[in-house]
C-alpha cells in the first residue's frame, strides 16, 4: 500500500514532552463485503497538552473513524495510538477499559447519542457509577451546572424532552463527569441549529479552560475549526495532505486540497460575487475509498497533478516559511511547525 | 446547597403522570380501550374462576344438555350438561396460563440469544441464524406434536412445547433490534466510560429491545392461544377433563348441527381475546416504532 | 460595482400576506405567518432561516404541494407570473409545475427515484410538458446533463442514480428542474446535504444557469454565507415570520433586525484569530405550535422592552438613513430597529 517504511518517525510528529496523545502509522480498514476500504491509512499526528487539534476533510474521508480508532472503537488495524507513551493498541480487557476513561467522546447526533429510556442524571452519572467513584450526587450536579443546566429542573426527565442544543449540553456533561484529559468531539454541532451552534462552541472553549482539556475536534466546517483549533490536520481519502498551525495552514495552505477547501467556503462578503469563477480548484468527484488512486490520492482531482504523482506517493515535507525567513530556518534548523504532502506544495 | 434527593409525593406524581403519557400517550382511540378491557376481564376470570359465584364447570346436570343461552343459565349448557360460562372462565385460565408461560420461555430464551447474537455477531450469529432457520422450515405442527408427544400432555409440558416453537421468532426481533441500538452513540459512549459488556446490555441494550419484545408478545399470545386450540382440537391438548377454550370448541362440533352455541361461543371467546391481542400489540408496537422513529 | 437593478424588470412572483397554519399531532403548527415579498425576472432571492422556522413549508405552498389533508388554513395570495395559484386545481397546477415552476430538494439521495435510469427521470418531463419525442428528448437530455457539468453524459444518461455520487445527484435534480425552462426555480437548500467543495460547484452551477436562462430563484439555505454573494435580495425568516428584507448589500451594510444581526455575529469568521469568543445567541428557536404573543425573537432578543412581549411588530419600510441616490427598499419587522452600525461591516 505505501513505500513509507513503517519504522522511521514522520516528520510531522513533535518531539515535547507535553505531547499527550501521539498516533503512528494509524490504518483502519473494514470489510466491506468483499471488498477492504481503507478507510484510514498510515495516518501519525500529535496533540499537546492543552490543544486542540482540529481534523477537517470531506464527508468519508475517515475522520469519524480516526477519532473512534484513538478510542480502540474499534482498535486499528494497523499502527499505535499513545497516551500519554502508553500504546493504548497494546491494551486489552481490563487495563484498556481503565485507562481509555481518561479519553472521552462526543458526538453528532446529540440526540441519538443519548439514552432515551433512560434519566438525565443516571445518564450523567453513568460513568461515577461503573466505576464507584465517591460523592457522585456532588459530582453529576457540579458537571451539569457547569454546561449550564440546572440540575433540578433537567435530572429526573428523559432525552427527548430537550433540544439538540440541550442534549449535547447533556453530553458533554456525561463525558466531562470521569475527568477527563482527552475528549474527542466527533462534529459536536454540525446537527444543530445555526443559532444554537455558537452556544455550544463557546461552552467547549469554557470546558476546556476550566478542566484542562485536551481536544480533538473534527468538523466538515472550517471557519468552525478555524475559530476552535491551535493546529489543524487535513484529510483527504484516508491520508493526512496538510498539517500545522490554524493560522499557518488557513493563511498559507500548501496542499491543492486545502486550498480548494478554503476556496469553498461561502464567503460573507455580497460584493465577491464577481471574483469568482476563477480556476477551477477541484474536478471531478471523490474517488472510491475501496479503490484509491496510485500515489497521490488527490491526484485525480488535482489541478497540478503531474506525472510523478501518479507513481509515487508524496511524503510529508516542512512547508518553506516566508520567504524572508528562509534562508534563515535552513541555516538554523529552526523546525516548520507546518507539514504536507505534496509533490509540488504551493 | 441542599440536594433533593426524595422528590415530593407530588412530583412522583406528575412523574408517574407523564410517564403513563409517554406509554399510552393521547390518542389510541376507544376500539383500544374496548380490546384491554377485554383483556382485563379475560385476566380476571383467569385469576379469580375458583372464587366466582359460578357451578362446577365438572359437573354435568343431565337435565340441562345442549341448553341454549339465557335458558336457566346464562349462556347453556354442553353436551353433557356443563355450565358453559363456568367452562369458559375456567378455560380461560389454561388459555391465559399457556400463553404467558409460553410467550414468556419463547421471550427469555429468544430475546437473549437474539440480543447476544446481535452484539457480538460473528460465528455465534451465524450459527444462530442458521439454526432458527432450521427450525422455521419444519411444519410447526408436525414438530408441536413430536414434542408433545416426548413430553407428555400436562400443562406445563404444553407450554414449554409451544413456548420452544416461538424462540426463532423472538430471536430475530431480538437481534434486529439489538442491532440497531448498538450502532447508537449512546453504546459507544458507555463504551469510553469503562461500562462492561454485561453492564451494557442490561443498561443499554436491554430497555431499548424489551419494548419491542413486550409489544410482539402481546401478538404472539394471540397466536399461541390459537395454537393451543388446534392442539386441543386435535385432542392433544391438557388431559380431558379439564376444560380449555380449544377442547369446548373440539366437543361443540359434534352438536353443530342441533345446538351451535356449544361450538360458537367459545369460538367467539377465542377470536375477541385474539382479536384484542393483536389490536394491543399492534398499537403498541406502532406508538414505540414511532417514538423511535421521533428520536 | 453596483447591485443590479431589477426595478423595471416585470414582477414574476407576488406573495402577500401568505399564512399557513398546518395540522399536527400536537397542534396547530403556524408554519407560515403574514408573509409577503415580490420577486422579478431573472433576480434571485435567498431566503435565510433556522431549522423549523417555515422556509420548506412556505417554498411547497408556492407550488401547492402541501397535502391537502395536512393544511388546516390557509390565507392570502400567491401570483405567479399574472395567475394566482392558490385558486388553480390540481390539473392545472400539473401543468405549471416543471414548466413554470421547478424545485430543488434538499436531499439529492431521497429526490430521484432509485429504479429508473437517469434517462427516464429527466426526460420524462420534456416529453410530458414540451410534447418531445423519445429520441429528441434523450438528446435533449444528454445535452442537460452535459450544461450541469456531468462528463461523459452520453454514458451517464443510461446509469441508475446509487450509480452516481451524491453531487453528480443534485446535478441531475437540477437538470430535471431546468428541462422545461421554467421562469421561477425554487431551491430549497440545495446544498446542505454535500461538502463545502461540492456545494461550490453546485452554487455556480446554480447561479450561472439563472443568469443564463434569466430565471427567478428562490435560494432557500440556513447559512447566511450561502446567500450573501449569490442573491440579490435576501429574506430572514424566524418562525414562520419574515423578519427582514433588503437587497444583500444593503443587509450586510445595515443589518436592522436583531436577529439578523445576531445571527450573523454568531457565526464563527475565517478572518477572525482562533478561539475568538463566539457571540451566542441565548435560548433556542421557539416552537410553533403556541405562538406566544408579541414578537417571536422577544425571549431571545437583547433589545427587547415592555412593547416587544406584548405586541407583534408589523413589517415597515426601514427609514432610509442609508446615503443612498435610490431609495433601496428595506423592509423590517421590528419595534427597535438595530441602528445602523458597524456590526454588519462586511469581512
Ligand atoms: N463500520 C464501518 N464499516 C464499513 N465501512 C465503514 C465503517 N465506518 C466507516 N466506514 C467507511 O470508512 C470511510 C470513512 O468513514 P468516516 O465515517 O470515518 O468518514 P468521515 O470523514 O467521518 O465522514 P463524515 O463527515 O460523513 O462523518 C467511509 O468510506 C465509510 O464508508
Ligand atoms: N406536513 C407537515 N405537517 C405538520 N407540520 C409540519 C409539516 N411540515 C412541516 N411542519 C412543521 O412546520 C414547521 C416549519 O417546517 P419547515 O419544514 O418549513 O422548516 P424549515 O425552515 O424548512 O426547516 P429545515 O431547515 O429544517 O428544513 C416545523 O415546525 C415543522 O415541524
Ligand atoms: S502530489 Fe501531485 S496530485 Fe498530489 S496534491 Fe500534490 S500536486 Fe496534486
Ligand atoms: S420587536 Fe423587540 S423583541 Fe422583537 S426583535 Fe425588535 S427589539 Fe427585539
Ligand atoms: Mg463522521
Ligand atoms: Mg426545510
Amino acid at each position: 500500500m505505501s513505500d513509507q517504511p513503517g519504522q522511521t518517525t514522520p516528520l510531522q510528529l513533535r518531539d515535547r514532552d507535553d505531547i499527550v496523545l501521539r498516533i503512528e502509522h494509524l490504518s483502519v480498514n473494514f470489510r466491506v463485503g468483499k471488498q477492504t476500504v481503507q478507510a484510514v491509512s498510515d495516518l501519525s499526528l500529535d496533540v499537546a497538552r492543552g490543544e486542540t487539534l482540529g481534523l477537517v476533510g470531506e464527508s468519508g474521508c475517515g475522520k469519524s473513524t480516526v477519532g473512534r480508532a484513538i478510542m480502540q472503537l474499534p482498535p486499528p488495524t494497523a499502527g499505535k495510538v499513545l497516551f500519554k507513551g502508553q500504546d493504548l493498541c497494546l491494551l486489552s480487557g481490563e487495563a484498556l477499559r481503565q485507562t481509555r476513561t481518561a479519553l472521552q467522546m462526543i458526538f453528532q447526533d446529540p440526540i441519538s447519542s443519548l439514552n432515551p429510556r433512560r434519566k438525565v442524571r443516571d445518564i450523567v452519572a453513568e460513568g461515577l457509577q461503573i466505576w464507584g467513584r465517591p460523592s457522585q450526587q456532588s459530582r453529576v450536579r457540579e458537571v451539569m451546572e457547569a454546561v449550564g443546566l440546572d440540575p433540578d429542573a433537567v435530572a429526573d426527565r428523559r432525552p427527548h424532552q430537550f433540544s439538540g442544543g440541550q442534549c449535547q449540553r447533556i453530553c458533554i456533561a456525561r463525558s466531562l463527569a470521569l475527568d477527563p484529559e482527552v475528549l474527542i468531539c466527533d462534529e459536536p454541532v454540525s446537527a444543530l441549529d445555526v443559532s444554537v451552534q455558537a452556544q455550544i462552541l463557546n461552552l467547549l472553549e469554557d470546558m476546556k479552560q476550566r478542566y484542562q482539556l485536551t481536544m480533538v475536534f473534527v468538523a466538515h466546517n472550517l471557519a468552525v475549526v478555524r475559530n476552535v483549533s491551535d493546529r489543524v490536520a487535513v484529510m483527504y481519502l484516508g491520508k493526512l495532505c496538510e498539517i500545522g498551525g490554524t493560522g499557518s495552514v488557513y493563511a498559507r495552505p500548501a496542499h491543492p486540497y486545502t486550498r480548494a477547501l478554503l476556496a469553498s467556503i461561502p464567503d460573507m462578503n455580497p460584493l465577491s460575487r464577481h471574483q469568482q469563477d476563477g480556476l477551477p480548484l477541484l474536478h471531478g468527484d471523490l474517488p472510491s475509498p475501496a479503490n484509491p488512486p496510485s500515489g497521490c490520492r488527490f491526484r485525480t482531482r488535482c489541478p497540478n497533478a503531474q506525472a510523478l504523482c501518479a507513481e509515487k506517493e508524496p511524503l510529508m515535507q516542512a512547508v518553506r516559511q516566508t520567504e524572508q525567513n528562509e534562508p534563515q530556518s535552513k541555516t538554523t534548523g529552526v523546525v516548520s511547525d507546518h507539514f504536507v504532502a505534496c509533490h509540488f506544495p504551493l | 446547597m441542599p440536594v433533593n434527593k426524595h422528590p415530593t409525593i407530588e412530583s412522583r406524581a406528575q412523574n408517574f403522570a407523564r410517564a403513563l403519557q409517554q406509554v399510552f400517550g393521547r390518542g389510541f382511540g376507544p376500539g383500544f380501550w374496548l380490546a384491554v378491557f377485554w383483556l382485563v376481564i379475560v385476566a380476571f376470570c383467569a385469576m379469580f374462576a375458583d372464587w366466582l359465584p359460578l357451578r362446577d364447570p365438572l359437573d354435568p346436570v343431565i337435565a340441562n344438555r345442549l341448553d341454549g343461552p339465557l335458558s336457566g343459565s346464562l349462556l347453556g349448557a354442553d353436551g353433557l350438561g356443563r355450565d358453559i360460562l363456568s367452562r369458559l372462565v375456567h378455560g380461560a385460565r389454561v388459555s391465559v396460563v399457556i400463553g404467558l408461560t409460553a410467550v414468556s420461555i419463547g421471550m427469555i430464551v429468544g430475546g437473549a440469544l437474539g440480543i447476544i447474537a446481535g452484539y457480538f455477531r460473528g460465528h455465534f450469529e451465524r450459527a444462530l441464524m442458521a439454526v432458527l432457520d432450521v427450525i422455521l422450515a419444519f411444519p410447526w405442527l408436525v414438530l408441536l406434536l413430536a414434542l408433545v408427544a416426548f413430553i407428555g400432555q400436562s400443562l406445563f409440558a404444553i407450554s414449554t412445547a409451544i413456548g420452544f416453537l416461538w424462540i426463532p421468532a423472538y430471536a430475530r426481533v431480538a437481534r434486529a433490534n439489538t442491532l440497531s441500538v448498538v450502532q447508537r452513540e449512546y453504546v459507544l459512549a458507555a463504551r469510553a466510560m469503562g461500562a462492561t459488556t454485561t453492564r451494557i446490555l442490561v443498561r443499554e441494550v436491554l430497555p431499548n429491545v424489551i419494548l419491542p419484545l413486550l409489544a410482539y408478545g402481546l401478538v404472539a399470545m394471540g397466536l399461541v392461544i390459537i395454537v393451543e386450540s388446534a392442539l386441543a382440537f386435535l385432542g392433544l391438548s391438557v388431559e380431558a377433563p379439564q376444560p380449555t377454550w380449544g377442547g369446548m370448541i373440539s366437543e361443540g362440533k359434534r352438536h353443530l348441527a342441533t345446538a351451535v352455541h356449544v361450538a360458537l361461543i367459545p369460538s367467539i371467546t377465542i377470536f375477541l381475546t385474539v382479536l384484542s391481542l393483536n389490536f394491543v400489540g399492534d398499537r403498541l408496537r406502532s406508538r414505540f416504532d414511532v417514538k423511535e422513529s421521533n428520536l | 460595482m453596483t447591485p443590479r437593478e431589477f426595478k423595471e424588470q416585470p414582477l414574476l412572483l407576488d406573495v402577500r400576506n401568505l399564512t399557513i397554519r398546518l395540522n399536527s399531532a400536537a397542534g396547530l403548527v403556524h408554519a407560515v405567518e403574514d408573509v409577503s415579498f415580490v420577486l422579478r425576472e431573472g433576480q434571485t432571492l435567498g431566503i435565510v432561516g433556522e431549522s423549523g422556522s417555515g422556509k420548506s413549508v412556505m417554498a411547497r405552498s408556492l407550488m401547492n404541494l402541501l397535502s391537502r389533508r395536512s393544511v388546516a388554513q390557509r390565507q392570502g395570495s400567491v401570483v405567479l407570473s399574472g395567475r394566482e395559484i392558490s385558486a388553480l386545481s390540481e390539473r392545472e397546477m400539473q401543468k405549471l409545475r416543471g414548466a413554470q415552476v421547478a424545485m430543488i430538494f434538499q436531499d439529492p439521495m431521497t429526490a430521484l427515484n432509485p429504479v429508473l435510469t437517469i434517462c427516464v427521470q429527466v426526460s420524462e418531463p420534456l416529453q410530458q410538458h414540451l410534447g418531445l419525442s423519445k429520441q429528441a428528448a434523450r438528446q435533449r437530455t444528454i445535452e442537460l446533463l452535459d450544461a450541469v457539468g456531468i462528463p461523459d453524459a452520453a454514458n451517464r444518461v443510461d446509469q441508475y442514480p446509487h450509480q452516481l455520487s451524491g453531487g453528480m445527484r443534485q446535478r441531475v435534480v437540477i437538470a430535471i428542474a431546468l428541462a422545461c425552462d421554467p421562469a421561477l426555480l425554487i431551491a430549497d437548500e440545495p446544498t446542505t446535504a454535500l461538502d463545502v467543495t461540492v456545494q461550490k460547484q453546485i452554487l455556480d452551477l446554480l447561479s450561472r444557469q439563472q443568469t443564463q436562462r434569466r430565471m427567478g430563484m428562490l435560494l432557500i439555505t440556513h447559512d447566511l454565507g450561502v446567500v450573501a454573494s449569490r442573491a440579490d435580495i435576501i429574506a430572514v425568516m424566524y418562525a414562520g415570520r419574515l423578519v427582514e428584507l433588503a437587497p444583500a448589500t444593503t443587509l450586510f451594510g445595515a443589518m436592522r433586525h436583531p436577529y439578523t444581526e445576531a445571527l450573523f455575529n454568531s457565526i464563527p469568521r475565517i478572518s477572525d484569530p482562533g478561539h475568538t469568543r463566539l457571540q451566542a445567541i441565548p435560548g433556542r428557536p421557539p416552537q410553533l405550535h403556541h405562538p406566544s404573543p408579541g414578537c417571536a425573537f422577544a425571549p431571545r432578543c437583547q433589545y427587547a422592552q415592555q412593547r416587544c412581549h406584548r405586541e407583534t411588530p408589523p413589517v415597515v419600510m426601514a427609514e432610509s438613513s442609508i446615503v443612498s441616490a435610490k431609495p433601496t427598499e428595506h423592509l423590517h419587522a421590528c419595534f427597535f430597529p438595530v441602528a445602523k452600525s458597524a456590526s454588519g461591516g462586511v469581512n
